[in-house]
């Protein structure tokens, strides 16, 4: 049962989100999941299914790099890193999503903007 | 690039990979449920939260299996395991249908090489494609010679639209259009000579050669292998007499082409220098022939001085046409444009050479042709049966295609159940024809690569075959082209016969199959029809293949009951030029008779006899020669050629004792004797064809007729002999007229080649080497031409229609073969489908009679609709081998009942043994089955 405060991702915003949450540290799957539904304060759920093949697919890419590594509790996870190949690739997608968003805002709410 | 890479080396660690993932989602719905624990939820339930949030965890796995992107590939593996595995668990229908494949792949892949040697090959020069060969073409009617074409040295042929075709032109228009056209950059001349007699280093052979214009070589565009190439100033009269020998000449007789520059020669009695050897692929620009040696065009003047029409008349003669040209296109010209230009140029100069008005209403047309393949007489001999052959095999293919489609549409319905339930179990139906037709392509590699192994085979088996003991100039062989059109083929064939029985296949609906019992009945209508059709349509394709097979074989078999009017057995014949060795006249005469008389006294022959010609395949010699008083008839063949009509008259000079020798009867007068000599009176024997034409009928002893023969004056000739019928020149049609002269009296032409005639006892071949050594011992430059038995140069003869009746028959019984597998396969299934019924029936009190007649009436059905349907068409496309018959029409009725009877008998052969077993059933168990 979906949480109505909650909204669904848009199609192909996922990628760019796992690039930007990878900015810091490497993070394992459930990391970048509960990352991005903090920073989103709950407001975007990460849906597990879509999660792993996002994250398998950006490694065909190489925009992140995979490697196995112990937890904080000690357990063996798979442990994701930003490449520099990754890095460009956000920069750029970062900006067309600014860009995006701003024509976005323009449009919907021309008072604030102009406020 | 490098993503392709990467992978792949995933690929290579495919099962770990498939760990690690597994571990990866193992340690996510850990971390979760540990993550719920620490929330306060109960531990079991945290799992089974974890677990649910996850959701479909097949689903995740393939998604992220398909993010590596190799799923298409992994599938295709897949695909192609199980497609092995199938194969191999029906070892019985994957090696007939493998086999049946690659007789059909490698039969058309045989074909096909042999069509990409012969029809399709360039010369083997720089820039094939500019080169243009000089044409002209005569509409109508009317025979060439009623024109402007007074004399011809060379080949005219039929052409269904055009009319008469030729390449050959006066010299005069060759210097003409050489010298001021404005669209060929360089224009050639060039005609093949007659066979040569060649010494070089001591050894003495008869060989084809090539005269040439000066700037052949160099409009060819072939630089030698050694020496140089002749230029114009070799092509001129009086200049030293040069040659360009051609590479595997040069090595044969002087084992390295740079070893022949320089070296003597010695072409029918003339001295030559070779100066150049040509390179070893070059094989001049007819690829019918390949000629040893190069001379210059001029050189024919030293060589045959007294050649019609005179030493210098045919440079000049604006009426005799003898040379062929070549030519190459100017960058940027086109065909039509230099077709346009030369022909106004053409047109111009032949108007100026008409005699009479009915030569200006009939002149011949300029044509322009594509030379990229030289010169077109092996397309135009090899083409028609090339096509046909290939039709044949493509039939065969075909069937061979039809039937495993019919198996596998059997097999598809045996599957039904396997489908349904993959289908059920959610997989697409795209998936599943894209398995199946894995299954195809994998069975059609399998008979593609064997077929290759059967071409490879084919191509050698099919060059004996078709050569008949003489060389090609081009060797068919397995080159990247063929290969690629049988990989084409392959392809398509697996997906032609593998397509329908998946789409088949696949179009189940899977709720009514899974209820049906096992051996329930079929309600599938629709793959019934569909395997019906292809039963029907392999019986029509195996009707017009067993049609052309009958066709084939009474035409073989006419040939064989052929009356040649001579006896043939026994006889060994040979042909040897003295002239060419330098013998004249008188002693030539004498030469010929010396040795005929040592042929004669060998132990075991019983006779010799010598003619100007052989009878059987080699063209006849043909002037008028018609009854005293009457006028020379107009346009009547002059000098040696093939083809004459019946009544014109050939003449054949023989020496003494011929006819009783040759077993050629004379019903009145007498035969030649030793008495016919030079100054005696000039005496003839004629046969009864040429004594209908012209006198009706009656005894013609002692009548005297008159010779024109071109060369000479007219002769007066008494009758002194009347011969039954006898052949000279064709093996089919009726008898030719024919005038016999001795050979003795040289009524006209010099005497020049001899052919021997030996009557031996027992095998003629023992006296091979005998005959050999009395002719070396008689001239060692004179070298033995053509030496065979006369039944031998028969059969030689019909090498073509041999070969078709043979491979047509191999190809109707193999595809008659295949045929009944396919009917034998269809009934098999359809009575073990009906087990049940058929159960019940005879639980009924059916006899075993009426079930056999049961199946049996299907087998029929299909037949009686296939015949139906195959008679028609098969009268139809028998007109297409109308020209490879002899003494049968295209519709045979014997061949077509052979045909019918044959397909009959083997239609209900194969479904008699499927009907058998069906009589066999035991109903208890067939109906306690159910």
């Amino acid at each position: 049962m979906k949480q109505p405060a909650r909204v669904e991702l848009l199609q192909g915003t996922l990628d760019v989100l796992i690039l930007r949450t990878l900015m810091g540290a490497p993070k394992h799957g459930h990391a970048i999941a509960k990352h991005i539904q903090h920073t989103s304060q709950d407001l975007l759920q990460v849906e597990t299914g879509s999660l792993y093949p996002a994250l398998h697919r950006l490694e065909a890419k190489a925009w992140v790099a995979a490697s196995w590594e112990l937890s904080d509790k000690g357990k063996r996870a798979r442990y994701y890193r930003l490449t520099p190949a990754g890095r460009k690739q956000l920069a750029a997608e970062q900006s067309k999503w600014e860009m995006f968003s701003r024509a976005m805002g323009l449009i919907l709410s021309p008072v604030d903007q102009e406020g | 690039m490098s993503s392709f890479f990467r992978k792949l080396g995933w690929m290579a660690q495919r099962r770990s990979r498939e760990e690690q993932l597994a571990a990866e989602l193992q340690f996510h719905l850990d971390e979760e449920a540990a993550e719920r624990q620490e929330n306060g939820t109960a531990p079991h339930d945290a799992h089974a939260a974890a677990r649910r949030d996850l959701g479909n965890l097949g689903l995740v796995l393939e998604d992220t299996r398909a993010a590596w992107g190799w799923t298409a590939l992994a599938q295709f593996a897949q695909d192609l395991r199980y497609g092995a595995r199938t194969l191999r668990r029906n070892p019985a229908f994957t090696i007939l249908a493998a086999l049946s494949l690659a007789l059909g792949i490698g039969a058309n892949t045989a074909i096909y090489s042999f069509m990409d040697a012969l029809l399709m090959r360039r010369l083997p020069v720089a820039d094939p494609q500019s080169l243009v060969v000089l044409k002209w073409h005569m509409s109508g009617k009317k025979h060439a010679r009623d024109s402007v074409v007074h004399d011809v040295s060379g080949q005219i042929n039929d052409d269904p639209r055009l009319g008469q075709v030729s390449a050959i032109f006066p010299f005069p228009a060759f210097e003409q259009l050489r010298q001021s056209n404005r669209v060929l950059s360089t224009l050639f001349a060039h005609r093949p000579s007659r066979k040569l007699n060649v010494i070089a280093s001591g050894q003495a052979e008869v060989t084809g050669g090539e005269y040439i214009s000066g700037d052949y070589f160099q409009g060819l565009r072939v630089t030698p292998a050694a020496g140089r190439v002749l230029d114009s100033a070799d092509d001129r009269v009086g200049a030293p007499p040069v040659v360009v020998l051609s590479y595997g000449f040069a090595c044969r007789r002087f084992g390295d082409p740079a070893r022949a520059l320089g070296q003597p020669l010695v072409i029918d009695n003339i001295p030559f220098t070779a100066v150049g050897v040509a390179p070893p692929a070059f094989f001049g620009v007819d690829p019918s022939k390949s000629p040893d040696v190069y001379l210059p065009l001029h050189a024919d003047l030293l060589i045959s001085p007294t050649r019609d029409p005179g030493p210098v008349g045919r440079y000049i003669d604006r009426n005799y046409y003898w040379t062929e040209m070549m030519g190459r296109l100017r960058p940027g010209v086109t065909l039509a444009q230099a077709q346009a230009a030369l022909g106004t140029q053409f047109d111009a100069w032949v108007a100026g050479t008409t005699t009479n008005d009915v030569e200006r209403k009939n002149l011949p047309e300029f044509l322009l042709r594509d030379g990229a393949a030289g010169l077109d007489n092996l397309r135009r001999t090899y083409s028609q049966p090339l096509y046909i052959l290939l039709g044949m095999v493509g039939l065969i293919l075909a069937i061979a295609c039809a039937n495993i489609a019919n198996l596998l549409l059997a097999r598809a319905t045996a599957r039904r159940r396997e489908m349904a339930v993959r289908l059920s179990m959610g997989a697409g139906r795209w998936r599943v024809i894209r398995q199946l037709l894995t299954e195809s392509l994998l069975l059609a590699v399998l008979g593609g690569a064997a077929g290759i192994l059967f071409a490879v085979w084919g191509i050698g088996f099919l060059t004996t075959m078709l050569s008949g003991g003489q060389t090609f100039t081009l060797r068919p062989e397995l080159n990247i082209g063929v290969l690629a059109a049988a990989v084409v083929l392959t392809v398509i064939t697996g997906l032609l016969f593998g397509l329908a029985p998946a789409l088949q296949a696949t179009r189940v609906d899977p709720m009514p199959v899974l209820k049906e019992s096992r051996a329930g009945g079929s309600r599938s209508r629709a793959r019934l029809s569909l395997g019906r059709v292809l039963v029907v349509s392999q019986m029509v394709i195996c009707m017009l293949l067993l049609v052309g097979a009958g066709l084939f074989v009474r035409t073989l078999s006419n040939l064989h009951s052929l009356d040649v009017g001579f006896a043939r057995e026994n006889l060994l014949l040979f042909r040897i030029n003295a002239r060419q060795a330098g013998h004249r006249n008188p002693e030539i005469l004498s030469f010929y008779n010396d040795l005929e008389k040592r042929l004669a006294a060998l132990p075991g022959v019983r006779g010799a006899a010598m003619a100007n010609s052989p009878l059987i395949g080699d063209g006849a010699w043909g002037w008028p020669i018609v009854p005293q008083g009457q006028r020379e008839p107009e346009h009547a063949p002059n000098g040696h050629g093939s083809g004459f009509s019946r009544a014109a008259t050939r003449v054949l000079g023989v020496g003494p004792g011929f006819f009783s020798m040759m077993r050629i009867p004379l019903p009145a007068g007498r035969e030649f004797d030793e008495r016919d000599r030079a100054g005696a009176p000039l005496v003839a024997i004629v046969n009864e064809a040429w004594v209908k034409v012209n006198l009706g009928g009656g005894n013609p002893v002692g009548q005297r007729i008159t010779s024109f023969e071109t060369s000479a004056k007219p002769q007066q000739l008494e009758i002194v002999g009347l011969a039954k019928n006898a052949r000279y020149d064709d093996l089919t049609g009726d008898f030719p007229a024919i005038v016999y002269l001795p050979a003795q009296q040289n009524p006209a032409a010099p005497v020049d080649e001899m052919t021997f005639f030996l009557r031996a006892t027992g095998s003629p071949m023992q006296y091979a080497g005998p005959v050999r050594e009395i002719v070396r011992q008689a001239d060692p430059r004179i070298p033995v031409v053509g030496l065979s038995t006369q039944t031998e140069q028969i059969e030689q003869e019909m090498a073509p229609e041999t070969m078709f009746a043979r491979l047509c028959t191999a190809f109707a019984l193999l595809s008659l073969a295949i045929a009944c597998v396919g009917l034998y396969g269809t009934t098999s299934y359809a009575v073990a489908r009906r087990t049940g019924e058929i159960g019940i029936r005879m639980a009924l009190g059916a006899q075993r009679g009426t079930v056999v007649w049961m199946v049996l009436r299907d087998v029929l059905v299909l037949s009686v609709v296939g015949l139906a349907i195959s008679v028609p068409v098969s009268l139809g496309a028998s007109n297409l081998v109308a020209s490879l018959l002899f003494g049968v029409k295209p519709g045979d009725p014997t061949a077509m009942a052979a045909a019918v009877a044959i397909l009959l008998a083997a239609a209900l052969a194969a479904g008699y043994l499927p009907a058998r077993k069906a009589s066999r059933i035991d109903p208890m168990t067939a109906v306690r089955n159910d």
